[in-house]
């Protein structure tokens, strides 16, 4: 429990200072994709974790984010978006006996069909909210649309690499 | 009333949901005006030292062009220096200069971050307050200028970048004086739009904008750009124009963050006025 606990704390840091550091500073054509890998921490928090919890994980992380990018509010808004999203996509998504205790909502665990409903609901649900959030207004609403997709699938992309990337100490804790 | 709590009880996520909600709208559109949803920034002691961290490391591989372009810029200076010029008649001689004073006073800083591909773009300096950097400051580089400040903590500073619609700064057409404002709409970190620009007034591709002055961020003359295109829409009253930006904002070394002396005389009279 308290090293599942530590791996969080750890994989909060990790993807911060990822985002942060190296994502943030990446030019895709000129801005067209901008993905923010960060919620992927969000996305691997556990299954059974109260809403109230989840929330508040949620906003937290994205307060964090927002000093980090000088956006009072808007990663904030964008993440509790997603956090209550994710309470709905979990219970559709559920097994039919409910979810085992303790499984975490990874590839390995869940199937690929289950993780990409999951996570491409989730993460394009953050990235639509926080391109239009961000730009504030809906004109262009197609080449934003575009934008926040293709950065969604972007960050699908890196959320599955980061997930064999650590795969190895995934078997160890099960 | 019980079956009312029982009710609130199973949406009481949705509840904690909207109240998480309206809590960061509070911050999204307080962000600009409320002093402590300001501190929300890149201006934050513990994630200006992480993002000075990354510039040190960074730093090693473009020493080269930062120290081409500051060698140019000293070159610069020094061609205007007075010992560079030579008295046309003996007469003439420079004694202690009363009629100009000094104006405004520059700070150097370095750009620890930037960015400058998203719809708001920002970066962070390394000097704070300490240095005499406070917000609403000026901040220009060696070609032009670069933004404003936003807030300011003891040892670092989040700018608002020209690349970003929530500044518009005064600019004129060097060339004729007429004056609008430049307002980043063209979603491109080497151009931006001026707007305001009555339709009578003349202006060329090829004009040089630079920054009017008088609005105490910053000073008069400096570069902002060259104009790119003027189009005219049927049925407004203004060009569109579009300037291709002096300073290139996808490069970050050095910059100066300027501090006008007389700022807060100005203000005071022109609050005396408004009242």
């Amino acid at each position: 429990m308290i090293g599942t606990i530590l791996g969080h704390i750890l994989r909060f840091l990790a993807m911060i200072l990822l985002q942060v550091l190296v994502i943030d500073h990446l030019d895709v054509l000129n801005g067209l994709m901008v993905p923010y890998l960060y919620i992927f921490f969000l996305l691997m928090l556990p299954v059974e974790m109260p809403a109230w919890a989840q929330l508040a994980i949620g906003a937290v992380t994205g307060l964090v984010m927002d000093f980090f990018a000088s956006t009072p509010g808007m990663h904030m808004s964008a993440c509790v978006v997603m956090m209550y999203g994710r309470l709905y996509v979990l219970r559709l998504l559920s097994p039919r006996e409910g979810y085992e205790f303790g499984s975490r909502p990874t590839v390995m665990r869940m199937g690929f069909p289950w993780y990409i409903t999951y996570a491409g609901l989730l993460i394009l649900l953050h990235h639509l909210w926080l391109f239009f959030v961000e730009l504030h207004r809906f004109d262009a609403f197609f080449f934003t649309f575009l934008r926040a997709v293709l950065s969604a699938v972007f960050t699908f992309a890196l959320c599955l690499l980061a997930q064999f990337l650590t795969s190895g100490q995934e078997r160890d804790r099960r | 009333m019980r079956d009312l709590f029982r009710f609130l009880y199973r949406i009481r996520s949705t509840l904690m949901f909207l109240g998480w909600l309206i809590l960061s709208f509070i911050l999204l559109y307080n962000g600009n005006e409320h002093h402590r949803a300001h501190a929300i920034s890149s201006s934050n002691a513990v994630v200006g030292t992480i993002y000075g961290w990354r510039k040190d490391i960074t730093d090693y591989a473009n020493l080269k062009e930062v120290n081409k372009a500051l060698a140019d810029e000293n070159a610069d200076w020094r061609n205007r220096h007075i010992s560079t010029y030579t008295p046309v008649e003996g007469l003439f001689a420079r004694i202690q200069d009363t009629i100009h004073r000094q104006e405004y006073r520059v700070i150097t800083a370095k750009v620890v971050n930037s960015t400058w591909h998203k719809p708001k773009n920002q970066l962070t300096l390394d000097k704070g307050t300490r240095a005499g950097v406070h917000g609403d400051m000026g901040v220009i580089g060696p070609d032009g200028i670069v933004g404003v400040v936003r807030d300011a903590s003891t040892n670092f500073a989040a700018v608002i970048s020209v690349l970003s619609p929530e500044i518009k700064t005064s600019v004129q057409i060097r060339r004729t004086g007429h004056f609008g404002l430049l307002f980043w709409d063209t979603n491109d970190p080497l151009t931006s739009s001026v707007i305001d620009i009555a339709k009578h007034a003349r202006v060329a591709v090829g004009d040089t904008v630079e920054t009017r002055g008088g609005d105490g961020i910053f000073p008069a003359g400096i570069p902002v750009g060259v104009v790119e295109s003027v189009e005219d829409a049927p049925g407004s009253n203004y060009h569109d124009i579009t300037v291709r930006l002096s300073e290139d904002m996808t490069r970050s070394g050095f910059v100066y963050v300027v501090d006008d002396l007389h700022r807060a005389e100005r203000d005071t009279l022109q609050q005396a006025n408004e009242r």
